[in-house]
């Protein structure tokens, strides 16, 4: 059992890791199938992991329910909204509109979720400025570098920032540009050093947490 | 309290309402000031009006209603010059929660045009996947795709004529909110299948694409609501980006403002402290 639970996975994982490695370089034919019908896999695993992700949501607010828990209400609404979006749905055909006449399903989703996810978007505008006033402070050196760079850009990307000091809009386009663009190329390139770091010990079987267990 | 620590601790709501009426009024009342072209932004259009007749446009409309607001003039506006130079019009979207705006977005454009759907369009809709979608469609458009969002087979729609996969594409642009957005069509995409890329993106997110702008893994940028209002005046089609550009010019001094205030109390606050320990 453990050459089932262990080593074959092992295995699996180091043969199709060096393989697509490799046919990346490899422009052959069927090396481009073989990309073709792992993609196509990878397309099925994600409408399945879709599912998955769907049933553990049901699972878990159904048992908030059941059990009353803190703020059982709110699994409640979420369910209702679950499953009339579900029914909506199968009944429109997951279209939002049919013929030309919007569905119910359509309805659920320009009248609901659009300006639900808007409301939520919009309300970040109030808090970020409330954060803003609360910390924004030149606390250090460090801070009043920080504090100055943001003034800059926030003036740079607005047409009065430009009609009121004409040069913001040049220093910040600096701003981004050359510091902001070095610094997040030097971050990209830790991070992309620190992937391969991690593929290549997933693929020879040093980094095994993914297996799940964490016990031999 | 001094009056300094009182500031420091002002009511929330007295911020949220000077945020509020900084947004309201310039929406009732706009004054219309001049706006500067980005050379990100210029460099997208000048892209597209490079392309020759029915060259084929992709458009990956990869955000959902949340990023409404920003990205989709910037579509729009991309939508209505893809059209006025009778480009071949692919759209799709890579975020499931975005595929009916997206429908609604091209179909409204499409109509404004006078565009017919499966000549001069197509949605794809979503597909499952997320970015394993691009490799797909790099391999091959119509295993990733088999029907458009209406459900006919993507074989033999006459705007899809002659593409076979994302090789045949001449110009693709992602207006993302995340991920998988911009980035992922460089990786999965652009380097491996070699067509011509462009990006739009949140204001907030744009800072994090400067990196691909630079190195021109895109060939240009769309950041924001700026970015869309900038591409609106380049197409001579003013929108609603322009449109919200004087209530985004008074939101950001409203706060310059707020944190200049914030620093003034600070700083007064700390001197009479400093004051108060050495006496």
């Amino acid at each position: 059992m453990i050459f089932l639970r262990r080593q074959l996975p092992l295995l699996i994982t180091m043969i199709t890791g060096l393989l697509f490695a490799g046919q990346y370089y490899v422009p052959h034919p069927s090396s481009e199938l073989l990309l073709t019908s792992a993609t196509k896999w990878l397309q099925i695993i994600g409408g399945f992991a879709l599912v998955l992700g769907i049933t553990s949501l049901f699972h878990q607010h159904a048992v908030k329910i059941r059990r009353q828990e803190a703020g059982w209400g709110y699994s409640l609404v979420l369910y209702a909204g679950m499953l009339v979006t579900l029914a909506a749905g199968a009944l429109a055909k997951g279209k939002e509109s049919l013929d030309g006449a919007m569905t119910g399903f359509g309805w659920v989703y320009s009248f609901m979720l659009v300006p639900l996810q808007g409301t939520m978007f919009a309300i970040l505008a109030f808090f970020i400025a409330s954060a803003a006033y609360r910390s924004f402070r030149a606390r250090s050196r460090e801070a009043a570098v920080l504090l100055v760079a943001a003034v800059i850009v926030m003036m740079g990307r607005v047409p009065l920032g430009e009609y009121l000091i004409p040069l913001s809009g040049d220093v910040s386009q600096w701003i981004l540009n050359v510091l902001n663009a070095s610094v997040r190329r030097a971050i990209l390139i830790g991070v992309s050093l620190g992937a391969i770091a991690l593929s290549f010990k997933i693929i020879f079987g040093v980094e095994r947490s993914y297996l799940g267990g964490g016990k031999e | 309290m001094t009056l300094s620590e009182r500031m420091l601790k002002i009511d929330r709501r007295i911020i949220f309402l000077v945020i509020g009426l900084c947004t309201l009024l310039p929406l009732l009342y706009p004054v219309g000031l001049p706006i500067k072209i980005s050379p990100e932004v210029r460099s997208i259009y000048e892209y597209i009006e490079s392309l020759p007749e029915r060259s084929v446009f992709l458009l990956s409309i990869d955000f959902d209603p949340a990023s409404k607001p920003e990205l989709h003039p910037q579509a729009i506006a991309l939508l209505r010059h893809a059209f006025r130079k009778n480009l071949r019009v692919v759209a799709m979207t890579l975020w499931v929660s975005g595929t009916g705006m997206a429908d609604q977005l091209l179909t409204q454009v499409a109509q404004e045009m006078g565009k017919e759907d499966g000549k001069d369009y197509v949605f794809l809709g979503w597909s499952s996947g997320g970015t394993a979608v691009i490799i797909s469609m790099g391999q091959d458009l119509y295993k990733a795709f088999p029907s458009d969002y209406g459900g006919k087979a993507t074989k033999g729609i006459p705007v899809l004529e002659g593409v076979q996969s994302l090789k045949d594409v001449a110009y693709a642009i992602s207006l993302g909110a995340g991920n998988p957005g911009v980035e992922a069509w460089y990786v999965f995409g652009k380097d491996k299948y070699k067509f011509e890329l462009g990006g739009g993106c949140t204001g907030v997110i744009a800072p994090g694409l400067y990196p691909l702008l630079r190195s021109g893994q895109i060939n240009g940028l769309i950041g924001g609501l700026r970015g869309a209002a900038e591409y609106e005046s380049l197409v001579g089609q003013k929108g609603r980006a322009v449109a919200g550009m004087d209530a985004q010019s008074a939101t950001h001094f409203a706060i310059i403002v707020l944190v200049a205030i914030c620093n003034l109390f600070y700083f007064s606050l700390r001197q009479q402290q400093g004051r108060s320990r050495q006496s």
